[in-house]
């Protein structure tokens, strides 16, 4: 391992662990994408504060999404589930690229991330392309890396249909 | 494009014969050139429509850039305080001049050929003027920039319009300012809009969204779902105090009501079962002190929809919100969502509001993604031509004119109350306000 704890080995855990989440997310394996997240995980996607600059307090300010622990996750899944959800049925269609991945830092416990991901999203009313920047936050937990912060920087706007877990 | 160019009446297209227990509105309002360019001339830039809270205008120089229908305008902050609204094009050659949608300038430079203007709208600077005008009388006055027709403002919220032709603000909103002050007299420090927005496209017409707004009798519907996910929330979590959600108006049992509040304006209310959780409950003893008990009333216990005609919301439910509507064509129209709320609430509060904000009003959130599908659902829908009207007239025989005793209490004179907010009179005033502006044209009163 190298003097800042980042190494080749981490680097394609972390890279692997990120595109698991996208294929989770594109199949619509649900329960093993919020597995991929600790109990006390935020998700939080800001929105944006003026042309230039999103959103930075959630506590102060407006967010797209801001989820305090895993169980909003579970919010959005038992909402897609339930099938009661006229902007879920039928469910769009998504393929998750994820790219530019990067190791920030890393000790023993803990390793930041980041990485570009664009989403094509196919539904009722035509595709889209959209583009997000990740901010990743891991803890390891029993060996292996588990999502402890994830900070999604949605650059769309004007957006066109329902914007959910799957599409970010 | 002028009323000829529609080949008949648009009073035809709303079928008001209420005596004979008929009320319905053509589906092609939804879909037909003719009549949205009709709407876009006679109505959104023949009339008030809503541009701005103050809050968001608050220093000399700050502006606030929007459309009234499709023309660019722009709010300013003037340095003596007091607000003005102008054509947002340089009166030389007519690029946009706000670089931003919300900014701060000393004065709006062109970025194009380097004109200026003052907070005031007057032309002050002519780039190379000395060499470019033969004229040495030449006088900037002529280049001022135009105002718009009519502009005012009520308890903060900010209108205009490009026609002088107009009743005065307080003439137009009528019934519909004492819903306002429902929103703004909570607040004993005033309100403000929350840094952050967000802007999404309705595939579907203007008319659909302002009707959806107030539209409870789709809660227990669209709803459902929203009701059922919040319901798990808070067994799996036991969520306590602020952080729950008011769900009984969703699940359908509790007291509503709604409103024909005149010159096209709508609402709609229900009664909270836990007005505790509310962030505004927190301001109980001063609201209850200082406020007619009514009034106060209304504000700690029942969440209300207002619908200002033709393009704006303002709803104060599980959290508080403005929600202004730009139509862009007949199956399509833009949305932009901010957050209001009183000054100086408590951390608690503004956290607890922005959450339920979050979780309900945004295509992000679970409530608001349903009704934008579920509306788009009828813009697909109306293209079935064969099947022509949209029918309104759901609670008809409790459908009553003039004030009921609830109007009377807090003092507002709506055209017509609907006891259950799953009744449809109240678009009954929402389309006759449409037939009579599309029929009469820019300058109707």
């Amino acid at each position: 391992m190298s003097a800042d704890g980042i190494d080749d080995g981490l680097e394609r855990e972390v890279a692997a662990l990120i595109a698991r989440e996208a294929m989770l997310l594109d199949r619509r394996r649900w329960d093993e994408w919020i597995e991929l997240y600790t109990e006390d995980a935020v998700y939080w996607v800001p929105a944006w504060a003026n042309e230039e600059e999103t959103t930075t307090d959630p506590e102060t300010q407006l967010n797209l999404i801001y989820l305090r622990n895993r169980g909003g996750l579970e919010d959005r899944v038992f909402r897609i589930e339930s099938r009661d959800s006229y902007a879920s049925v039928p469910l769009d269609r998504t393929v998750h690229l994820i790219g530019n991945v990067l190791v920030e830092s890393a000790n023993a416990d803990s390793v930041e991330a980041t990485a570009n991901c664009i989403v094509h999203v196919y539904g009722k009313k035509g595709a889209a392309t959209r583009g997000s920047m990740y901010d990743f936050a891991f803890r390891r937990v029993d060996g292996g890396l588990k999502i402890v912060r994830k900070k999604i920087v949605f650059i769309d706007d004007r957006l066109e249909g329902p914007i959910d877990i799957y599409h970010l | 494009m002028d009323g000829a160019a529609y080949p008949g009446s648009f009073r035809d297209l709303v079928d008001d014969r209420i005596d004979e227990g008929i009320f319905r509105v053509d589906r092609s309002i939804y879909t037909d050139e003719a009549v949205f360019e009709a709407e876009i001339e006679r109505i959104f830039e023949g009339g008030w429509v809503f541009l701005c809270h103050e809050g968001q205008v608050e220093n000399p120089g700050d502006y606030f850039a929007t459309e009234i229908g499709r023309q660019p305008v722009f709010v300013m902050r003037q340095k003596d305080g007091s607000l003005g609204c102008f054509i947002n094009a340089c009166s030389h050659r007519g690029a946009l001049l706000t670089p931003f949608k919300q900014g701060n300038a000393r004065a709006l430079t062109c970025r194009f050929h380097g004109w200026a203007y003052d907070l005031g709208g007057r032309c002050i600077r002519i780039k190379n003027e000395e060499t470019g005008f033969s004229d040495p009388e030449f006088s900037r006055e002529r280049f001022n920039l135009r105002r718009v027709g009519a502009f005012d403002s009520y308890k903060g919220f900010v209108f205009g319009s490009l026609t002088s032709d107009v009743p005065p603000l307080q003439e137009h909103l009528g019934a519909a300012a004492r819903w306002i002050d429902l929103l703004a007299n909570q607040a004993r420090n005033g309100l403000e809009v929350v840094p952050g927005s967000s802007t999404y496209m309705i595939r579907g017409n203007w008319k659909l969204q302002a009707e959806n707004s107030v539209d409870g009798y789709h809660v227990t519907t669209v709803h459902r779902v929203f009701a059922s996910t919040i319901a798990n929330r808070e067994t799996r979590d036991a969520t306590a105090g602020m952080r729950q959600t008011e769900a009984g108006r969703i699940k359908g049992n509790v007291p509503t009501g709604a409103y024909d509040l005149g010159n096209g304006h709508m609402s709609i209310w229900a009664l909270h079962t836990t007005p505790h959780v509310r962030p505004i409950y927190e301001s109980r003893d001063w609201l209850e002190e200082n406020l007619d008990p009514v009034e106060a009333d209304w504000i700690l216990n029942r969440g209300r929809n207002l619908y200002l005609f033709p393009n704006v919301m303002l709803m104060d439910n599980p959290s508080t919100q403005i929600r202004l509507m730009k139509p862009i064509s007949p199956d399509l129209a833009e949305v932009t969502v901010y957050c209001i709320a009183p000054k100086g609430e408590s951390a608690a509060a503004r956290a607890a509001r922005l959450r339920k904000f979050e979780d309900f009003y945004l295509t992000a959130g679970m409530a608001t993604s349903d009704d934008v599908a579920a509306l788009e659902a009828v813009q697909d829908g109306s293209a079935g031509r064969l099947s022509r009207w949209n029918d309104m007239t759901r609670g008809l025989p409790d459908l009553v004119v003039g004030p009921d005793e609830d109007a009377r209490n807090l003092g507002f004179e709506p055209a017509g109350c609907c006891p259950d907010w799953d009744h449809e009179g109240l678009f009954h005033g929402f389309y006759r306000a449409w037939a009579d502006r599309m029929e009469n044209g820019a300058a109707a009163r």
